[in-house]
């Protein structure tokens, strides 16, 4: 049984997947269960599989794409704020990819701090370098007063409608 | 088998009770250390013949104990009038959930085209051929993907369980 369980990692992985998702036959649950139990290897495994799934599904932004425009969005109220995991996502989503025209929607974003507005701009800086560009879309009042008072909003456009901010990408 | 050996095994059957009854049931601990109690017995009356097979033995005990706790909490509750949905298909809630901050800041350091990879993988259900298919990825280049991931979030396990609060997000 042990070999099993061992002979394939991957055909392990999907294992560990349908049995944290409650999907195995019955009879294929207890044989696992056994194994795990004397294996520490497989109840390891199992755990760190089990912290994987967890991040995967636990998305901090979402990325959806118009014609040749990358849409960011938050998934849930954000602050972008110094140390806030958001502001990592953001920029490595940003920074990481090859994407050069992209749309950071904050309409879940309710607050704005200068390590905030320097990651928007570092994005920016990027976008421009590879021929492209970064514009903002639906940022809240909060937001736009932050963006207008430090005058960040002269060099990120912001929209209020996606349509004729992605369009804006092709004018 | 060492004390220590049983020992060992207190965690990992923690986690099957979690599994089976719910991690926020009250009575987890009650229902390990009953299934430990009997296994201990059995251990000092030799009745676990092979050591290699102390897992299974155990897992059998765990599902006897197990079904007469539920036995008890159904002659103990009334019959509800409408049965409950089964679950959907998702993970369960978990002991890891306080862990939230750490597996973010660990799946940050992640490749986005990783993650992609890795959500086609876990969540979206696509097998390795077909993921292999769409990226272009040998079965090597996959492996690896998978392996580096694991590894990572291997090592994050072991760091948030054997030193919980300890863990500074440098170390992830």
């Amino acid at each position: 049984m042990s070999a099993d369980f061992h002979q394939d990692l991957v055909l392990r992985e999907d294992l560990f997947r349908r049995y944290l998702e409650r999907r195995l036959s019955a009879d294929l649950r207890d044989q696992f269960e056994s194994h795990y139990l004397g294996c520490d290897e497989c109840y390891e495994e199992l755990r760190a599989t089990e912290l994987l799934m967890r991040g995967l599904d636990d998305r901090i932004l979402v990325r959806r794409r118009v014609r040749d425009v990358t849409i960011l969005r938050f998934v849930e109220n954000t602050e972008l704020l110094a140390y806030s995991l958001e502001l990592n996502e953001l920029a490595s989503a940003v920074r990481l990819q090859s994407d050069t025209k992209v749309l950071i929607d904050l309409s879940m974003v309710s607050r704005i701090d200068s390590t905030g507005l320097g990651v928007l701009m570092n994005c920016y800086c990027h976008a421009v370098k590879n021929a492209g560009a970064l514009k903002l879309l639906h940022p809240d009042a909060p937001v736009k007063h932050v963006l207008s008072l430090t005058k960040v909003d002269s060099i990120l456009q912001s929209f209020d409608d996606e349509a004729a901010a992605i369009a804006s990408f092709h004018a | 088998l060492l004390p220590e050996e049983i020992e060992r095994l207190r965690p990992k059957l923690r986690f099957k009770v979690c599994y089976e009854v719910g991690f926020l049931c009250p009575d987890v601990d009650d229902i390990v250390q009953e299934a430990m109690s009997r296994f201990l017995v059995a251990t000092q009356q030799d009745k676990v013949r092979k050591p290699e097979a102390a897992g299974a033995f155990l897992a059998g005990i765990c599902r006897n104990v197990i079904s007469e706790y539920r036995r008890r909490m159904r002659r103990e509750d009334p019959m509800p009038d409408v049965v409950p949905e089964p679950p959907g298909k998702s993970l369960a809630e978990s002991d890891l959930f306080e862990f939230r901050d750490a597996i973010a800041q660990a799946m940050a350091q992640l490749p986005e085209r990783d993650r992609s990879l890795l959500r086609a993988f876990y969540l979206e259900e696509k097998t390795k051929e077909d993921i292999m298919a769409q990226t272009g990825l040998t079965d090597q280049n996959f492996r690896v993907v998978l392996f580096r991931a694991k590894e990572k979030f291997r090592r994050l396990y072991l760091d948030l369980t054997k030193h919980p609060g300890a863990l500074r997000h440098s170390e992830i």
